[in-house]
């Protein structure tokens, strides 16, 4: 019987410790002794590139560009969509496990940790041979995240950049007899539409506004920094969201949360799918999302505005520093352990050339990474009006996304209890929302401490 | 009677250097997939893990009181407790109706079990999914028909048992299959002697079919008690983020993820899943012992 009870232990712990089989340790694919000298027409190795995305909508779009690359080099590109939250988890196994992707995404979340320990290609030596690429030509804040701070080298190449709006439903406007939101909006106007949609709406389940905690670079961030609050400082050592200027700026939040769709509604159903439905008047969204709410059913009833922006000085105008709106930038970087770098080099290459660069705003996809090749994007769309996206860039401020070095441990906390969810259960009172932000203070700063 | 010691002759040696050979397959995908990586779990336990497995740093037990002293360490432990509450007894207690009844000669007992088994075919996440448009509080399904407005997922108090339900579901399938393998063990004869006697149908099922199925009954408990000890799928699938409930139902193992995996911290994860490992294993030895006592042996 002894060795049954053995046996039956052994099995006990392997069941749960198998869970953790992935982990180990390998220390194979080193980066950084690339070749110095790189031929960029040496003929390819591989027939077929891997690239891993997390945006299903920007799918097409990117497969078009994609094949109009594999006609002049030969090369099949196969791009795979894994939702955003198992992105990175993959990704991360794949970079320990040697099982990585040729080609794929970066973002602002991650980037640092990837680029420290030498898991991307560097870019460098191909930049410097390649004539169709010039960094200069890029969004800076963008070429800035993806450069490592020691050592000066780029590990990405920018492939856009997006920006936020409001979004809101004609219809839902027309039927409760409330004017249109525009450019001249401030945060006080959306509340007021909000508490009068929200009202008149009860009995047909209809909210003015919807805004989840997780809605944080597409929603909250924006009114913090309006306010003059930064939710990351501009040295990524700090945060002022536990400063005045900061809780003024969630104090607008809050009194917006108080006239839109409560907290279990929201994180039950989610804010695009309440917006779709009919049951959210207004929410705010960023550049990335077009495509699925252009290709919606009820498409026709949904317009654009530029994002609202909150009068601090009380003059009745948007004065410089009133109106922000987030901006981040993907870029496209490509593994180091990759079998053929010069094949996914020249794919990352065209995606980010004029030409490509253009083609994505052209069909749609996202607004570009490259200055000054986003005006197709405005008319990607047919009868739907996105400039809202672009003259939020010209006639506001941009701020680029918070990062850290480790973003998702501390913005992952801000939206549970004991951050900012305890706030937006209870909308109604100002001192839940004053104390979230000492605690999310607190979170922020302990975190980058543990970096 | 004593058994003496004898050598074994070379027909014998070779038959055991073929058995050896024959279990080999399992053996090494035990040690790759399981065993190794137990020990370096354990070992990895005591480091601050540096980004991709490199760089690690040894902290000693900082990782496992740095856990202990964390309150939402015990509350995972508590609502992982719940859930095999829920899931374990229900589980079984349902699948046992259904074995007993489908056991019998009737029309159509295949359809049945068929269907009865049908959730263990799907893949869990699908499942999941499924279920929590079923349970949402706007467009579900579950409300519309009852005419209700019940926050089933993300009112703090009721989410673990809807939860539960889920767990049931989607496991009596799996039980009432070995149920009716062990149904099928048993003679015939117990019965015709029980019918012959003037036994009830409800008092062969309490004193011949209970006692008899002790067995079976035994090996799902145990198995099914390790297995809801790790569950993580349905709470990771059904429980957005930012739900307000996700506190009183997130279990041990999707602790775990969350620090190996979303806040890339494996040390701490390591050091949460040995924790668990010790806890199933105390309740493995608990059921062990209890063995001798609760199930009837022919």
């Amino acid at each position: 019987m002894k060795l049954k009870k053995i046996t039956a232990l052994m099995l006990a712990s392997a069941m749960a410790l198998s869970l953790t089989a992935c982990g180990g340790s390998s220390d194979s694919n080193s980066g950084s002794d690339t070749p110095a000298e790189v031929d960029l027409n040496a003929e390819y190795t591989v027939d077929e590139l891997t690239v891993n995305i997390w945006d299903n909508n920007q799918l097409d779009g990117l497969q078009q560009i994609a094949d109009k690359w594999t006609e002049t080099s030969g090369v099949k590109v196969k791009i795979n969509v894994v939702t955003w939250d198992n992105y990175w988890t993959l990704l991360e196994a794949g970079a320990q496990g040697g099982e990585m992707p040729d080609v794929f995404w970066m973002h602002s979340n991650t980037a640092q940790m990837y680029m420290e320990n030498d898991i991307l290609l560097n870019l460098d030596p191909y930049i410097e041979a390649d004539d169709t690429i010039d960094l200069n030509n890029y969004y800076e804040g963008i070429v800035d995240l993806y450069t490592r701070s020691d050592n000066g080298v780029h590990y990405a190449i920018p492939k856009d950049h997006d920006t936020i709006a409001l979004l809101y439903n004609k219809a839902l406007f027309d039927k409760y007899e409330v004017a249109y939101p525009d450019d001249t909006w401030t945060w006080e106007d959306v509340y007021e539409a909000a508490a009068k949609i929200s009202e008149a709406g009860k009995a047909d389940g209809v909210y003015g506004y919807a805004c989840n905690v997780s809605n944080n670079q597409d929603g909250w961030y924006n009114i913090v920094y309006d306010y003059g609050g930064q939710i990351i400082t501009d040295d990524h050592k700090g945060t002022t969201i536990g400063s005045e200027e900061g809780k003024a700026g969630m104090e607008m939040v809050r009194k917006l949360l108080s006239v839109g769709a409560p907290q279990t509604v929201v994180a039950e159903t989610g804010t695009d799918s309440l917006f779709q439905s009919g049951l959210a008047a207004m929410i705010t969204q960023g550049s990335w999302m077009i495509n699925s709410f252009y290709t919606a059913e009820h498409s026709a009833d949904y317009a654009w505005a530029m994002i609202p922006y909150a009068d601090v000085n009380g003059n009745g105008a948007c004065d410089e520093g009133e109106r922000y709106s987030a901006y981040n930038g993907l870029g496209w970087a490509a593994n180091a352990g990759t079998k053929d770098p010069n094949a996914a080099y020249s794919l990352i290459s065209y995606f980010c050339s004029a030409e490509g660069q253009e083609m994505q705003s052209e069909l749609g996809v996202t607004m570009a990474g490259m200055i000054g090749k986003s005006d197709a994007f405005a008319n990607a769309f047919e009868g739907m009006d996105v400039s809202a996206f672009i003259r939020a860039e010209e006639e506001g401020d941009l701020f680029f996304r918070p990062y850290t070095r480790k973003t998702t441990v501390w913005e992952d906390a801000l939206q549970q209890a004991g951050g900012f969810l305890d706030a937006w259960q209870n909308p109604d009172d100002p001192a839940v929302m004053s104390q979230a932000c000492d605690n999310a203070q607190k979170i922020i700063d302990d975190a980058i401490a543990a970096e | 009677m004593k058994k003496q010691k004898q050598k074994m002759s070379i027909a014998q040696k070779k038959e055991a250097i073929w058995s050896y050979f024959f279990v080999a397959p399992t053996i090494i995908g035990l040690v790759v997939l399981n065993i190794y990586p137990i020990f370096n779990t354990i070992y990895q336990s005591f480091f601050k893990t540096g980004d991709f497995g490199r760089g690690n740093i040894f902290i000693g037990i900082d990782n496992y009181t740095k856990l202990l002293g964390n309150a939402e360490i015990w509350q995972a432990f508590w609502n992982t407790i719940k859930y095999a509450i829920i899931e374990v007894p229900f589980g079984i207690a349902i699948a046992l109706v259904l074995a007993v009844f489908l056991n019998k000669k009737l029309a159509g007992t295949s359809v049945f079990r068929t269907i009865f088994f049908l959730p263990m075919v799907c893949a869990p996440a699908a499942v999941a999914m499924v279920w929590k448009w079923l349970y949402n509080t706007q467009f579900g399904l579950l409300n519309n028909i009852f005419g209700t407005k019940i926050e089933w997922i993300s009112n703090p108090k009721i989410t673990w048992i809807s939860i539960g339900i889920i767990g049931v579901w989607s496991i009596i399938g799996y039980n009432m299959v070995l149920f009716i393998s062990g149904l099928q063990e048993i003679p015939g004869d117990y019965y015709e002697a029980a019918r012959i006697d003037g036994a009830s149908e409800i008092r062969q099922f309490f004193d011949i079919t209970i006692p008899l199925l002790s067995p079976t009954t035994f090996f799902i408990v145990q198995t099914r008690i390790i297995g809801a000890l790790t569950v993580f799928d349905l709470m990771f699938m059904v429980m957005d983020k930012t739900n307000a409930a996700l506190g009183k139902v997130q279990s041990v193992v999707y602790l775990f993820y969350q620090y190996s995996f979303t806040n890339g911290d494996k040390g701490t994860g390591a050091a949460l899943v040995v924790i668990l490992l010790v806890f199933i294993m105390v309740i493995t030895v608990i059921l062990q012992t209890a063995e001798k006592k609760l199930v009837y042996h022919n």
